[in-house]
């Protein structure tokens, strides 16, 4: 059975891009527009892997990554942060917060496809 | 000015008439100067206001135009890029079942055990042995036929055989004439040898027809064993052509099966390097359309400060009106405002001039940060 992902970003043509992406590899892809959104969208399905943008609208990625981590059934799930950002004060952010990795935009889709592998629960 | 000159006229003359008259003069003139001073401050005040006002209501008018066009047009590029993102999604799916179809393919063509090439070799291997048993049918009539040839001289033996019995008969019969003819010579003491003689050449004459019949069997068995070979030979001088036609034939039939196979092999190594090629090129179409998220971030920072100029206008305004302190607009804190919001390193370093704004566009990172 496909493993599935959720894609949380505020820009729609590249929740697709990473879309093609992990499709091509045989994942189920999930989206969300933000994390407020994204948060209603987790209740009730069952995500191996969630990918954040970190600045979004209604609730940005390391909040969101937060709240995810109070969530009883994805307290374990690993969050790849996926942003323009590089500054280290926010990768810190996002490592306090409960990601696992953090990537930054443009992406290789190989590479990002290399980063789900290596995390994503059996 | 003309207070002075009054105070002046009363201190140098005194209390006199005219030194009044010409005071009083002076302080007129002085008070109509106050008063004419005081009107021109207060209109330049105006004058100010209206322009420090106006300053506001430039930016209250212009930013939330501009802010305007910079959300429509970022939101535009979002609605076209995502749907152009979609429809290549759409593509890249027909693509991935193309190149899973053309995989199959290829199993079906280069699988070890049931691939067509398997088969055309287990089918080419299978042939050569039916030839081969043909060939050695073949070799085996040809045995049989040098047997059959064999025969030949037995028959030559039997027919040589048959000569010598009935040449035996013929001498057999002439020693019983002998016999007779001495027997009749003899008289009656030789009528007994005579019956024997008589009987004798009746054994002589039984041998001839025995001989006879012997060498007429023996022909007709030579008769239907020549025409036995006869037959052989010509039906395996048939079967030998129709093996060697068979043998052109499936040859014929093994090489068109091995220029599909060796097309379909080719079509196949080549639809595999096409699928990599496409997997390459998609892989690149992917980097570039995330240019869109980079520069609707961009354009989001911008029309954010832009909706901040009036801000800064009216806190102009504001200095001016409760301090009378009439400041330019103070950039700082707006490129500040603006700093802050950056998200990404291209945009420091136009910030600070280094890079052109037509620069290429950045390079997908090649490092990934796990925690």
């Amino acid at each position: 059975m496909a493993k599935t992902i959720m894609v949380v970003d505020d820009s729609a043509s590249l929740r697709q891009v990473v879309g093609i992406a992990l499709k091509g590899a045989g994942y189920d892809v999930l989206e969300g527009g933000d994390g407020k959104q994204a948060l209603q969208q987790l209740k009730g399905q069952r995500v191996h892997l969630i990918i954040s943008d970190v600045n979004m609208p209604n609730m940005d990625g390391i909040s969101f990554v937060k709240a995810v981590k109070q969530l009883p059934a994805y307290k374990f799930t690993p969050i790849v942060m996926l942003t323009t950002e590089s500054a280290d004060e926010k990768k810190r952010a996002g490592q306090e917060a409960g990601a696992k990795a953090w990537m930054t935009k443009p992406f290789r889709p190989e590479q990002l496809l290399g980063v789900v592998q290596k995390l994503v629960l059996p | 000015m003309a207070l002075l000159g009054a105070v002046a006229a009363f201190t140098v003359a005194g209390l006199s008439w005219s030194a009044a008259t010409a005071a009083a003069v002076l302080l007129a003139i002085g008070i109509a100067m106050a008063w004419h001073g005081h009107r021109q401050h207060r209109a330049l005040l105006r004058l100010l206001a209206g322009y420090v006002s106006g300053h506001e209501h430039f930016g209250e008018a212009v930013a939330p135009v501009w802010s305007g066009h910079i959300e429509a047009s970022r939101a535009q590029m979002e609605s076209a890029v995502a749907s152009l993102a979609g429809r290549f999604s759409g593509i890249v799916q027909k693509l991935d079942q193309a190149v899973q179809a053309s995989g199959a393919s290829s199993r079906s063509v280069e699988d070890a055990d049931s691939g067509i090439v398997a088969v055309f070799s287990k089918s080419e291997n299978a042939l050569g042995s039916v030839m081969q048993s043909l060939q050695q049918a073949m070799s085996s009539k040809a045995e049989m036929l040098a047997q059959v040839q064999e025969l030949n001289r037995f028959i030559e033996e039997l027919q040589q055989m048959a000569a010598d019995v009935a040449k035996i008969a013929q001498q057999t019969n002439l020693l019983a004439i002998n016999a007779a003819i001495e027997a009749a010579h003899a008289g009656e003491t030789g009528r007994g040898f005579a019956v024997l003689a008589q009987e004798v050449r009746k054994l002589s004459a039984m041998s001839g027809d025995t001989g006879r019949r012997i060498a007429e069997k023996v022909s007709v068995i030579n008769a239907a064993i020549v025409a036995a070979r006869h037959s052989a030979e010509a039906a395996t001088q048939r079967e030998g052509e129709t093996v060697l036609e068979s043998r052109d034939a499936i040859g014929a039939v093994l090489d068109d099966f091995r220029g599909v196979t060796d097309a379909l092999v080719a079509a196949s190594e080549q639809l595999k390097q096409e699928s990599i090629g496409i997997k390459s090129e998609v892989s690149e179409a992917l980097v570039q359309l995330q240019f869109q998220d980079r520069v609707s971030q961009i354009m989001n920072h911008v029309k954010a400060n832009i909706e901040g100029l009036p801000e800064v206008l009216q806190q102009q305004r504001l200095q001016f009106e409760q301090q009378g302190a009439l400041q330019p607009p103070q950039s700082q804190a707006l490129l500040k405002a603006l700093q802050d919001s950056y998200a990404m390193a291209e945009e420091h370093a136009l910030h600070h001039g280094k890079s052109a704004p037509h620069a290429a566009a950045p390079q997908p990172a090649e490092e990934v940060t796990f925690f």
